[in-house]
């Protein structure tokens, strides 16, 4: 490895790349050539940095100076002032502010503002993800060396049984537990399937994680394999996350190259490897047994359950699939153990959460927090209030399957049992924040709209139910509902709730029952008074305009 | 065994019956639309939905397993409220205003399901979106406003008849059913099969030929078993004023589990052929109207003045489509009475092929195989219900292995396909045997079976392996491979692997048994008698008689030998006949009448029978014990 | 052999060599390796931009599966398209943030100016325009991608200009 003395970040979110990012990227390279610097800095392009307000951004370390907006004119002057001649180019440091979201945490480094705690996103960022050294320094693979040289895969899962490790993609199954009915199978061979389908609307956590920090999730994989007795992993990632493939696929083969995958890794005779495979745009392969039905090639319908996968999973064989998230936490718990991990968060659900804030609040992005903060403190320290100083109606969790969540349990603990308690769900991680210019009735439309385009069609619940409720709040939101619809959402949200065949059905009757539930007012003030309240319906338009 | 209560009834069943099925078993009707007793579960309509003490949510009772002890309850307020909402949204998806569906009166269970919740409307509106009417297809239509996309068609297609036509395209409410890349159903790979309208359990796919001619509750069922081939599939005769209004296959009967192939389903109702409906005698020229007794007399007179010459006396031909009992009487009537030296039938060729070493292999067999071997005979074209049981077992991973020299639309689907030369089915079956059973030195190596073949050696060493490998081989033999019946009667003893011989006719097997198993040929004969019933004569079987002086047929319909013959015996036709089928199993079956026959049309037997009186032979009626079956399966 | 195969059309995909090659390449990688569909169906409309009829004829009976099983999974999925694409794609994004900040109305605009529907590609095959589902740049919305670059806060009187740049490329 080169002795590198600085590290250069380029953000290069879909907005950074608009304005220019690539080429302050490649200038980058060549100015830094230019000083005969390229042996002792390196410059990575690195996703999302949860700040919207100065991209492209271009951070230095070890400083951990952010500046931007960086025009590509200025990187010469940013090369020699920062990194040639060692100071800090102040005209182009990014406007002070207060800072959250990932730049809060890298300002944090310099002691300014302790705000999130890093478990999964530790490394995001902060190395460069094509690089496995960079991983292998912070820590990489230690956890791994560790599990199966150390531990025995029945301790192993012990380990994550005993932190309390909980499923991430939204239903909050303990992990520990799904590894051991995996783990007693006598079948062979088994599988682990990470499950980076994430497709919920306004959630790109993952994304994050496969594009930040790819071995993180591998090491994951390779010791999940381990506990299990799997030999075999498939990781499924969402078709539109070509960089997050490209990048785990380098992965894979650097940890192949390193034996971290392959044949007797670490000479304890234990084999592992993993696949990538890409989706397609289907939204429920993101359910378990509709993932591996098109793992297996076919039209992504969710199977019937019992059999669970972790009997008759992939193949029929038993199967292990866990959410991105969910594994990313593995190796710090084998590395530091369950009562570390425990520090964090709340009693029963321990540990921490990404969340992806968007809405109308000040800053957007991407947090980790323990889990069991509240939706008052994500508005108003991360998300740094309501934009324009308005009120804060509703939040919607977790994309589309979570709920309509009141400004009433704004104060409510974010973990799955409080909010199970409540009646709401925490969903996979995004929360939409709403102020009262949104109308209720058309973000369930919209909501619904999401869920009839993408209902697989198999069950009648939800295939027919997403329709006809699309039918019905369309007709609200102009005007012409009737106190009788009410009636009928309630049957239809009840219906596919109790009858549907897998989450999606059942998720698409949420925001339903949290309208009902919440919001009947304003929902009978379209039908009654032929008034949004919000202000958003086009309440004397017949038209009906649909998305699909 | 299980056992638990259904709606306060003790029930006990085999573990892994679904709940469904035992509440069938137990009398209890739940209503259901994507289930189906001969297809796997599937879960996808909601309506089965049961209660289960223990549990908060509602079950598809479809896919639950019952398990002991457990306490279901089937018609619970919440059941018949969740069971309203499924029925519901299914009214509300697409055009189900039942006063102008052909099912609507009993046929349709979605109906039937709705009148069983007291349903007088639904709550909701309707969808008001047209779907398109496939109307390509020669005897049936699928009308997608009907459909409730429960997918029985989609699975039947694919788990009962093998063929995967049928699938559904795009995804949630835009799911339709499609035929291959979504072209039309009459420009598909269907084969006309018929399974998909039978199983419809609404009115989308329409019967062309049976449309508003009858309910279920309008027609007449007869059980009764189709003639078409050796396979002896079991068929539910519909009729309706003594007229046919549809063949159904029949779910319960034990070779074919419900299915029917084109010839068995619509060759019946397609039939346009004239009937003849009284005996006629050439006047003049001419076929005329003649009474019984005269047409009766005549061939009497003719026969007996042949009776005991050998090569210039009689030659007789009776179809395979004649019950077991017409084909005995036949052959004491001409073989022993008359000492005709060509008493045959029509599947003299085939019908050797059929009885392997005196054994029958159990089609039953093909249900379990891992590995098929079908030897010179094509299951697309002929006995296609057997074909549909090697077809739908390759997914599961069945090997199949095709051995014909000639065309064989099965070569397309087979692991390995071999094509001998003519004539060496024989040996090559001999030398993948040697190879695969270990080494026989009186049998020839795989070079020498190579090379005498035709067929590759690395071909023959793999297909060896594959069949030792195998733990359940099935061989299917046809008549391509009658040469090779004795190294197939071989391997049926000393491997113990059933060996399924294809006949010809549906009552092949019968007439192999009672020796009219030779090739059919005319050879200065001086009379001819063909009981032809209501099949169709070969066609140069006219040609063939053309110089023979005296030609009686005994037959239903106006065929070209009817054209050339002397007098003509009208009689019975499938459906109106009463007598038994032997299939190529050496099950023996029981066709039942149907339709009543025209006025002045006799029965097959009746006809022989009167023919012996005339000529003083006795006749006896010992059909069944003349088979020889060590054991007759019903 | 299914009928389409002894009719594949000009200008097919399987009648341009250069096309043939690729796909029977990825078809000999993949043939064996159980699953292989939603495999080779991706990289086909990646490598290929669209799987044409033939195409699917051709995979099905290179894979050993029934046509309507191909046509099955080919349809289930939003990416696969059976019919050729412009030379730019540009999708819009469907999210929610972005549904509500006015995706509807930019693509009213974009049918306005090109003249075609969504799903459609125009005359010249230069643009072909289609909805996407969330692309996680919900800061952004309402997002307009454009083969792989990806326009924030695009608002319906920025559309013809931005269009007309990809027009002509």
């Amino acid at each position: 490895m080169k002795a590198i003395r600085a590290m250069v970040l380029v953000s290069g979110d879909p907005a950074s790349i608009a304005q220019g990012a690539h080429e302050v990227y490649q200038r980058l390279q060549k100015e830094i050539k230019a000083f005969g610097l390229q042996d002792e800095i390196s410059v990575s392009m690195i996703t999302d940095v949860g700040r919207h307000d100065a991209l492209p951004m271009v951070i230095v370390y070890p400083e951990a100076v952010i500046y931007g907006p960086v025009k590509p004119e200025d990187v010469h002057f940013l090369v020699e002032e920062h990194l040639y001649k060692g100071r800090i180019a102040t005209r182009l440091v990014a406007p002070k502010k207060e800072l959250s979201g990932r730049i809060a945490w890298l300002a944090a480094r310099q002691g300014t503002l302790p705000a999130e705690q890093r478990i999964v996103l530790e490394r995001v960022g902060l190395i460069d993800p094509d690089e496995i050294e960079e991983y292998i320094v912070h820590g990489g693979y230690e956890a791994l060396g560790k599990a199966l040289t150390q531990m025995t895969p029945n301790e192993v899962i012990e380990e994550i049984t005993q932190a309390g490790l909980r499923g991430r993609g939204g239903a909050g199954f303990p992990t520990g537990l799904k590894w051991r009915f995996v783990a007693r199978e006598k079948r062979t061979p088994k599988y682990v399937i990470c499950n980076a389908d994430e497709s919920e609307p306004g959630t790109f956590k993952d994304r994050l994680i496969l594009e930040g920090d790819p071995h993180n999730v591998i090491e994951a994989m390779v010791i999940t394999g381990y506990a299990v007795g799997a030999n075999e992993g498939y990781v499924y990632v969402r078709g539109e996350y070509k960089l997050a493939q490209a990048r785990l696929r380098k992965a894979i083969a650097q940890a192949r190259e390193m034996g971290f995958l392959g044949k007797d890794i670490f000479g304890s005779g234990f084999d592992f490897d993993i696949t990538v495979h890409a989706g397609a745009g289907a939204y429920v392969c993101g359910e378990e047994t509709a993932l591996i039905e098109s793992l297996e090639g076919k039209r992504g319908e969710p199977r019937i359950r019992p059999p669970y996968p972790t009997t008759h999973g992939l193949w029929g064989m038993p199967t292990v699939v866990n959410n991105v998230e969910t594994l990313a936490n593995v190796p710090a718990i084998i590395r530091h153990g369950a009562e570390w991990y425990r520090g964090f968060g709340t009693e029963n659900s321990p540990g921490t959460k990404l969340y992806t804030i968007l809405g109308n609040v000040n800053e957007t992005g991407l947090i980790e927090v323990p889990m069991g903060i509240t939706l008052r403190e994500v508005i108003t320290i991360y998300g740094q209030g309501m934009k324009n100083g308005a009120a804060f109606k509703m939040a919607q969790t977790g994309g589309s399957s979570g709920s309509i969540v009141p400004a009433s349990l704004q104060d409510t603990p974010m973990d799955f049992d409080s909010y199970a308690r409540a009646g709401v769900s925490l969903g996979s991680g995004a929360l939409l924040i709403c102020d009262e210019n949104t109308c209720v009735v058309d973000l369930a439309r919209v909501l619904m709209n999401f869920f009839r385009y993408e209902s697989c069609g198999k069950c009648t619940p939800c295939r027919v139910g997403t329709e006809r409720a699309h039918q019905i709040l369309t007709r609200i939101t102009e005007g012409r509902g009737t106190l009788a619809d009410l009636e009928r959402l309630e049957k239809l949200s009840q219906g596919m709730r109790q009858l549907s065949n897998c989450g999606l059905g059942q998720a698409a009757a949420v925001p339903l029952q949290s309208m009902l539930q919440h919001f009947r007012a304003e929902v009978e003030a379209h039908i009654k008074l032929h008034v949004c309240p919000a202000g958003s319906c086009p309440m004397s338009s017949r038209r009906v305009t649909t998305a699909a | 065994m299980i056992r638990f209560t259904i709606d306060g009834q003790q029930v006990e069943v085999p573990e892994g019956t679904t709940v469904l099925r035992a509440a069938d078993q137990a009398g209890i009707y739940i209503p259901r639309l994507c289930d189906h007793p001969s297809l796997t579960p599937y879960g996808g309509c909601r309506l089965c939905i049961v209660e289960v003490e223990g549990i908060p949510t509602l079950q598809t009772s479809c896919t639950l397993q019952a398990r002991d002890g457990m306490v279901v309850y089937t018609n619970t307020p919440k059941v018949r409220e969740a069971r309203e909402f499924v029925l519901t949204m299914l009214f509300s998806e697409r055009n189900h205003f039942c006063m102008y569906c052909q099912e609507s009166g009993g046929d349709c269970e979605l109906q039937s399901a709705a009148y069983g919740e007291d349903m007088t409307h639904w709550p909701i509106q309707p969808n008001w979106h047209p779907y398109p009417v496939d109307a390509s297809h020669p005897d049936f239509v699928l009308d997608h406003n009907r459909c409730v996309l429960c997918r029985r068609c989609v699975r039947a297609c694919a788990e009962l008849v093998g063929n995967f036509t049928l699938n559904v395209r795009d995804r949630g409410s835009k799911t339709m059913i499609i035929a291959d890349l979504d072209v039309p159903l009459g420009e598909s790979s269907c084969i006309n099969c018929g399974t998909c309208v039978q199983i419809c359990p609404t009115g989308a796919f329409i019967d062309r030929h049976s449309a508003y001619l009858g309910l279920d509750a309008e027609v007449e069922q007869t059980p009764s078993v189709c003639v078409g081939c050796s396979v002896g599939c079991g068929i539910e005769i519909a009729t309706r004023d003594n007229h046919l209004v549809r063949v159904d296959g029949d779910w319960e009967a034990p070779v074919n589990d419900g299915l029917l192939c084109e010839v068995g389903r619509y060759q019946p109702v397609r039939d346009e052929r004239k009937r003849i409906v009284t005996p006629l005698i050439r006047k003049d020229g001419s076929l005329q109207e003649a009474t019984w007794d005269e047409a009766l007399n005549l061939v009497a007179e003719k026969l007996k003045s042949l009776a005991g010459r050998g090569s210039d006396g009689i030659a007789a031909l009776a179809s395979t489509r004649l019950p077991a009992e017409a084909l005995y009487f036949f052959q004491q009537l001409f073989a022993e009475g008359l000492g005709s030296e060509m008493a045959t039938s029509t599947d003299g060729h085939a019908a050797r092929s059929v009885i392997v070493n005196g054994q029958a292999g159990s089609l039953e067999a093909l249900k379990t195989a891992d590995c098929v071997i079908v030897l010179g005979e094509d299951l697309v074209k002929d006995h296609q219900v057997a074909g549909f049981f090697v077809k739908r077992a390759l997914p599961q991973g069945t090997r199949l292995i095709v051995i014909d020299s000639g065309e064989n639309a099965l070569h397309e689907l087979a692991n390995y396909s071999l094509r001998p030369r003519p004539e060496t089915i024989r040996d090559l079956v001999a030398g993948i045997l040697a190879a695969s059973k270990g080494s026989d030195p009186s049998q020839p190596d795989v070079a020498t079976t190579s090379q005498r073949t035709g067929v590759d050696a690395d071909t023959i060493q793999a297909v060896a392996q594959v069949i030792a490998l195998a733990q359940n081989p099935v061989f299917v033999c046809g008549a391509g491979a009658a040469e090779a019946a004795e190294e197939l009667a071989k391997l049926a003893t000393s491997f113990e692997i059933p060996v399924i011989g294809l006949g010809g006719g549906a009552n092949s097997f019968a007439a192999a048994k009672y020796g009219l198993d030779k090739a059919f040929t005319v050879n200065g004969q001086q009379a001819a008698y063909l009981a032809l019933g209501d099949d169709n004569p070969a066609q140069d079987l006219a040609q063939q008689l053309a110089n023979v002086p005296f030609v009686a047929v005994q037959a239903s319909y106006v065929s070209p030998v009817t054209d050339i013959a002397d007098v003509v015996l009208p009689v019975e036709i499938w459906a109106e006949l009463e007598g038994h089928y032997v299939n190529l199993e050496g099950r023996v079956q029981e066709a039942r009448r149907a339709l009543t026959p025209p006025a002045g049309v006799r029965s097959n037997t009746e006809v022989l029978q009167a023919l012996a009186q005339r000529l003083g032979i006795a006749l006896d009626g010992n059909w069944l014990a003349e088979l020889g079956l060590e054991t007759v399966v019903a | 052999m299914p009928e389409t195969l002894e009719r594949v059309p000009m200008r097919d995909p399987l009648t341009d060599p250069e096309q043939k090659r690729i796909i029977d390449e990825i078809l000999e990688r993949n043939k064996n390796i159980p699953g292989a569909t939603m495999v080779v169906l991706n990289e086909l409309q990646s490598r290929i931009g669209y799987i044409s009829p033939a195409m699917q004829a051709y995979v099905a009976q290179k894979l050993r599966i029934p046509l309507s099983e191909l046509y099955g999974v080919l349809s289930f999925y939003s990416f696969f398209t059976m019919t050729p694409r412009g030379r730019h794609t540009v999708k819009f994004c469907m999210g929610t943030a972005c549904y509500v900040a006015g995706a509807p109305q930019l693509i009213e605009k974009a049918q306005q100016i090109l003249g075609i529907r969504l799903g459609e590609t125009t005359p010249d095959w230069s643009i072909t325009i289609e909805e996407c589902r969330c692309v996680g740049a919900c800061s952004q919305a309402p997002v307009v991608m454009i083969d792989d670059d990806i326009y924030g806060r695009v608002r319906p009187n920025k559309l013809p200009q931005l269009l007309r740049k990809y027009q002509r490329q």
